[in-house]
């Protein structure tokens, strides 16, 4: 078992044709994770890789089975793309598409709140779950297996390239993944790290798990309380990057876009303390990930 | 996030008609001297920066006359405001103030919604206010697809215990604001102080305007106007820093490349990815390095673009070591990497092995990467460490090259 992702996934790519989406499409596909259709205005009749490409998602349904959408569409197309899919009864959503604008990301994520909809990002790298070898959006790339192996270890990251960092650093430890998700850097996300740990607490699969986090957001905050109101029982380890940012005025944003400290709020500092009152294994330098598992495990 | 000057935030407001002072922008103090001849009444003289918390910073001041404004404005003009230098004035007209309420619009990021704030308690610094008397302030949640109705505007301000004339003109005038906040698609728009004259009339005298920057594409009326970049605008871009922009829009399709200098520092910063570059600079730091810059490259960007910002890193006076990192990446072709990276130490004459280098970058191409490093004898790791231990690497290496280093 795995969160987010299983073998039951019929997976549309919205935006297939684009330079991107097709490579995604093509190293999906050669992980073995089933991508059944795909969408592209005006492409419809096409095949990307031997997916199926049609013109508009209804017409795709109409075909085929389908309860996941990866949107890989352009900022300006986002809001109406994953519209499509909620009015098309998809209620997973992927969406890796980055700089979608802040006004129409609220829009959707209304919506989606109403329909009962889950969306992971705007901004996006992907989701992976090795073990059941499915995976949404470029994650590991070509290549997943350098980082991303079989086991019982959660990872949810606000980066997208530490996704990948950080399940290495667990495959060094000696161990696997369940699944590892990247969250999106913006701070207006559809699934914060607290969803999902109230998913790896259902995941019989999952031991243990560890997240990867940046200064800005309440993010932390939300995971120290849910770990505290015993919402997630099992090991949580933590990492908060930036500290040196906290030495420069607020404001300021490095990283990512959701990276930004201000009236006070989001500070590294502030995060750990709230983390380690609640009784996670903070991590001082990212290395000692490896020992914490190895403790832990 | 996109800051828009004072002046063009009430350019804004005005066409959307909502009053406001009348104001004049002054670039020297003989033009502030002539505008209040003309205008024949009291002004504030404000210092037009891209940044808040001016009164506090003595940069708004008061003139009766034309003479006291011309010496006035020459003292802001010589000002530098949160490190911006002064160059321009707003002269506005003086209001005759009675009260001073408040009101901001922005997005609430844990509730993913609308949300505006209002109190008629304004002119002052609206967190604390919140803080200290939670009853004078009104919290209010907009739905994003309906919008805000008349009947919502006037319920904000008669919680608040307005009612009568009053109710509707301030019902009316937040109507318009939240309209301004929709179609500009601002990230926030405050109005503080929103001023009631002493004849009754309600004024936006105060603005702060700042656009979402991924929704600039639908507002080329915009272009050249808003401040671009200010999210990291506690000063003015140096020269460096607008070389390195230069550098990033030259190819502004492939891959990301930004550079942001930091006061001292002698290890030129080039790493890779939103994290992980955060997570690099806090270990140099924690092993006793002084990063010069806060760099951060990714989405696999052409040799040309990581030459020219290698280049601008190592420009830097003081630069005394250089370290490229990342983690492990997916799409980062690393042997282009290594190509812009030799290169431009190449150009400058820079010696390894006189001049500590340690590169980390386990990516697309690696085999080439590193046979390319080898051959210019540069230190070079792919995922044989971990990212802390490339940084532990780099401080050893400076401390090996330069006796005494960090102590």
């Amino acid at each position: 078992m795995a969160i987010l992702l299983d073998r039951n996934c019929k997976i549309v790519v919205q935006g297939i044709t684009g330079r991107e989406a097709s490579m995604v499409t093509k190293h999906t596909l050669d992980y073995g994770t089933p991508i059944v259709a795909g969408v592209t205005p005006g492409k419809g009749g096409q095949e990307v890789h031997g997916v199926p490409v049609y013109d508009t998602l209804r017409q795709a349904c109409r075909e085929h089975e389908i309860n996941t959408a990866m949107v890989y569409v352009p900022p300006a197309f986002v809001l109406s793309a994953v519209m499509e899919a909620i009015d098309n009864g998809i209620k997973f959503i992927f969406i890796a598409t980055e700089n979608v604008p802040q006004h129409d990301v609220i829009k959707f994520l209304h919506i989606a709140r109403e329909e009962g909809v889950r969306i992971v990002g705007p901004n996006s790298v992907g989701i992976i779950s090795p073990g059941e070898r499915m995976k949404l959006g470029a994650i590991g790339g070509d290549n997943p297996e350098r980082c991303f192996v079989p086991g019982h270890v959660g990872v949810i990251s606000r980066s997208g390239g530490m996704t990948a960092e950080t399940a290495w650093m667990v495959k060094r430890a000696g161990y696997g993944v369940s699944t590892c998700v990247s969250i999106g850097g913006d701070a207006l996300i559809g699934s914060p790290p607290k969803d999902l740990l109230a998913l790896f607490e259902q995941d019989t699969d999952t031991q243990a798990v560890v997240t990867f986090s940046e200064p800005g957001t309440n993010f932390e905050e939300e995971m120290a309380d849910f770990v505290r109101e015993g919402g997630f029982t099992k090991p949580l380890i933590s990492f908060v990057a930036g500290k040196f940012t906290e030495t420069l005025p607020e404001g300021t944003v490095f990283g990512h876009a959701g990276a930004m400290i201000a009236g006070g709020m989001g500070k590294p500092s502030h995060k750990i303390e709230k983390l380690r009152d609640a009784g996670v294994h903070v991590a001082d330098k990212f290395d000692d990930i490896i020992t914490l598992l190895r403790q832990i495990l | 996030m996109a800051r828009l000057l004072e002046n063009q935030s009430k350019d804004i407001l005005r066409q959307a008609g909502i009053p406001v002072p009348e104001y004049y922008v002054a670039g020297s103090p003989e033009q502030a001297a002539e505008i209040v001849e003309k205008l024949g009444k009291p002004v504030v003289l404000k210092a037009l920066v891209p940044i808040g918390k001016r009164g506090k910073a003595g940069a708004i001041k008061f003139a009766d006359n034309a003479e006291q404004a011309r010496v006035l404005t020459g003292e802001l003009l010589q000002m530098t405001v949160s490190k911006y230098p002064v160059q321009q004035v707003l002269v506005e007209e003086k209001l005759e103030i009675k009260e001073e309420l408040y009101v901001s619009i922005t997005i609430d990021r844990v509730k993913q919604l609308p949300v505006i704030i209002a109190s008629l308690s304004g002119g002052i610094d609206v967190e604390e206010l919140t803080k200290k008397h939670p009853e004078k302030v009104c919290t209010y949640y907009v739905h994003p697809w309906k919008g805000l109705f008349d009947y919502q505007s006037r319920e904000i301000w008669a919680g608040l215990g307005v009612s009568g004339k009053r109710l509707v003109k301030l019902g009316g005038l937040l109507k318009k604001l939240y309209k301004v906040f929709e179609d500009y698609e601002a990230y926030i728009l405050e109005i503080n102080p929103l001023v009631v004259t002493t004849d009754d009339e309600i004024v936006a005298a105060a603005s702060v305007m700042a656009i979402d920057d991924s929704a600039m594409f639908r507002h080329p009326e915009l272009a050249g106007k808003v401040q671009m970049g200010t999210e990291r605008a506690w000063r003015p871009l140096t020269d460096l820093e607008k070389k390195a922009v230069e550098v990033n829009e030259a190819d502004p399709y492939r891959g990301t490349a930004r550079y942001t200098e930091m006061e001292d520092g002698d290890i030129g910063f080039m790493c890779g990815g939103g994290g992980g570059s955060l997570l690099l600079f806090d270990a140099l730091v924690e092993f006793g390095g002084r990063p010069a810059n806060y760099s951060e490259f990714g989405g696999n960007p052409s040799d040309e673009k990581v030459y020219g910002l290698t280049k601008v890193i190592l420009s830097k006076p003081g630069v005394k070591g250089l370290f490229v990192a990342q983690n492990i990446t997916n799409n980062t072709q690393v042997d282009l990497v290594a190509k812009g990276v030799i290169r431009a130490i190449r150009e400058l004459n820079i010696d390894p092995k006189d001049f500590p280098i340690v590169v980390r970058e386990a990516g697309v191409n690696e085999e080439t990467a590193r046979r390319l490093f080898a051959e210019a004898g540069i230190e070079y790791y792919g995922d044989e460490i971990t990212m802390t231990g490339a940084a532990r690497r780099m401080v050893e290496k400076m401390k090996e090259r330069y006796p005494g280093y960090g102590e």
